[in-house]
């Protein structure tokens, strides 16, 4: 049902070490953010991408929708980044309506190129967690890092019912294409509230007689459940921690040239 | 043509060109990597009182009833699928609602904020809508001033006596333009335009959003309206365990 999430339990690296993703994405990402270098930033799309595709085995295919769909985003403040409107032309290009240019600078158009590469890079150091860690691994490393109980036991629902309900809506969604519930705008408006409804409804329901379920196996607030420990490798964080240091050597010889 | 029609012209052109290469249209979460650090940091930064408030407000209602944590579990699974169910639009591309509206409605903003940061993590790591760091930009936004004001709105129409379906369609849609107007705010702050500054920005970013924020600001009003008539006309039970309805209302 959920792209990211079906992909990631077939992740060759599921069963690396959850920590030591998670610290290595975060920290990849937090260095092409902050630095905001295009070279960096070049170079970490190919790098995830490789390591994403080759490495962990996920399918070119759907690596290249999933890289696709902050895109309307992208383009559409992008340009109204380099877009400006004013009295007085710049210097990379200016079309002239009425009184008014719409108008570019060299700096502006630099900045957003760079700003493009960053957050695909961006991006793509996001893919790489979430194509390979399932969320459960996540919020393990989430509790390790002292995240509040109830936050984490609320995610952890939440994480459980969203199939639930993401199912009932995909029958029901069938159910009304079948019936011709989508011929025509005002059906299909009709359908789609009627649906929300009727999930409303049926998760009142469900999430009832789940406490019900629950509580007579003696629930406490808590769901306890065994982690499974796969032990940090060595030589994996080695290569990690060279990576990092790979781009910062990157980035300072980017600004010194 | 005199200059000002030239420049509507030239505007509703641009309308034209950006509607054409829209493939998809969605919420506006800020994309990963988009905002600078600094900015990721303040908008976190501004989000953490209402999240504490937020969390305090859950606590208590878990201490009253420990039913209401699979209850808001519940509904933070519902605001999540709510926003990434595809609506039906006019044009045939697939466009979502941000759900955030209908929960605020239901469950009220202080739960919604929380449950609201969960869905957004949740989008970020699951759809790729959204972002880690721009998580607190988004949260603030999306599960912050847009729930908020959908309270407000809808509670302020409720004292005037004002008819439920008109404040619910004011209420989410006015909910979601605040989201939209706040997410170009927070761009226009992070990047001013060359000329003109904040204010210039602030007004392309509305402009180049405009053509899909708008018709679905309208179209998430509609949706609700018609969700929230079909819950009170047969989910009155339900409503009543949530609080929506108040015990004595038949």
């Amino acid at each position: 049902m959920i792209i990211v999430d079906k992909l990631c339990y077939s992740s060759k690296l599921r069963y690396m070490n959850a920590e030591e993703k998670f610290a290595f994405s975060i920290i990849t990402l937090l260095i092409c953010v902050i630095s905001r270098s295009l070279i960096c930033a070049l170079f970490l799309l190919l790098a995830m991408g490789i390591l994403t595709v080759k490495i962990a085995g996920t399918p070119l295919r759907y690596y290249r929708k999933l890289m696709l769909i902050p895109l309307t985003f992208l383009i559409l403040s992008t340009i109204a980044i380099v877009i400006n409107f004013s009295h007085t032309p710049l210097d990379a290009f200016a079309i002239p309506v009425g009184s008014i240019y719409i108008t570019g600078s060299w700096q502006g158009i630099l900045k957003a190129t760079q700003l493009i590469a960053t957050a695909m890079a961006a991006v793509s150091c996001l893919y790489f967690l979430s194509l390979t860690t399932p969320m459960t691994d996540i919020l393990e490393v989430l509790r390790k890092c002292h995240c509040p109980l109830i936050f984490l036991e609320l995610m952890l629902l939440i994480y459980r019912f969203l199939f639930v309900l993401l199912d009932i809506a995909d029958a029901i969604n069938i159910s009304q294409h079948s019936r011709l519930g989508n011929k025509d705008l005002k059906t299909a408006y009709h359908s789609f509230s009627n649906m929300v409804s009727v999930l409303f409804v049926r998760s009142i329901k469900k999430s009832n007689a789940l406490f019900d379920a629950m509580e007579s196996r003696c629930y406490d607030g808590t769901i306890r459940v065994l982690s499974q420990n796969y032990p940090p490798r060595k030589k994996e964080i080695i290569l990690m921690v060279l990576f990092d240091l790979f781009l910062i050597i990157l980035i300072i010889g980017g600004k010194l040239i | 043509m005199n200059t000002k029609e030239q420049r509507i012209v030239a505007i509703s052109a641009a309308f034209a060109v950006a509607y054409g290469i829209i493939p998809g249209v969605s919420a506006m979460h800020i994309m990963e990597g988009y905002l600078p650090v600094s900015f990721c940091i303040a908008w976190g930064v501004l989000c953490v009182p209402f999240l504490i408030a937020g969390f305090f407000s859950i606590k208590k209602k878990l201490q009253e009833n420990r039913r209401s944590l699979i209850l808001l579990a519940m509904a933070g699974a519902f605001v999540f699928v709510l926003s990434s169910l595809k609506i039906p639009s006019v044009t045939g591309s697939c466009s979502h609602m941000t759900g955030t509206g209908l929960g605020a409605i239901l469950f009220g903003p202080s739960a919604v904020s929380i449950l609201g940061l969960i869905v957004l993590i949740f989008q970020a790591i699951l759809l790729a809508h959204g972002g880690l760091t721009t998580l607190g930009a988004n949260t603030f936004s999306m599960a912050i001033a847009g729930p908020l004001l959908t309270f407000a709105i809808f509670k302020l129409c409720e004292k005037a006596k004002v008819n439920r379906k008109v404040s619910v369609f004011l209420a989410a849609s006015l909910g979601d333009l605040l989201t939209y107007c706040v997410t170009a705010f927070q761009l226009a702050l992070a990047y001013p335009s060359e000329a003109g500054g904040v204010a210039a920005s602030f007004g392309k970013f509305l402009g180049v959003f405009a053509p899909t924020q708008l018709p679905l600001a309208i179209i998430e009003g509609i949706l609700t309206v018609i969700i929230i008539i079909g819950l009170e006309s047969f989910a009155r039970p339900e409503l009543k365990t949530i609080g929506y309805l108040k015990e004595g209302e038949a």
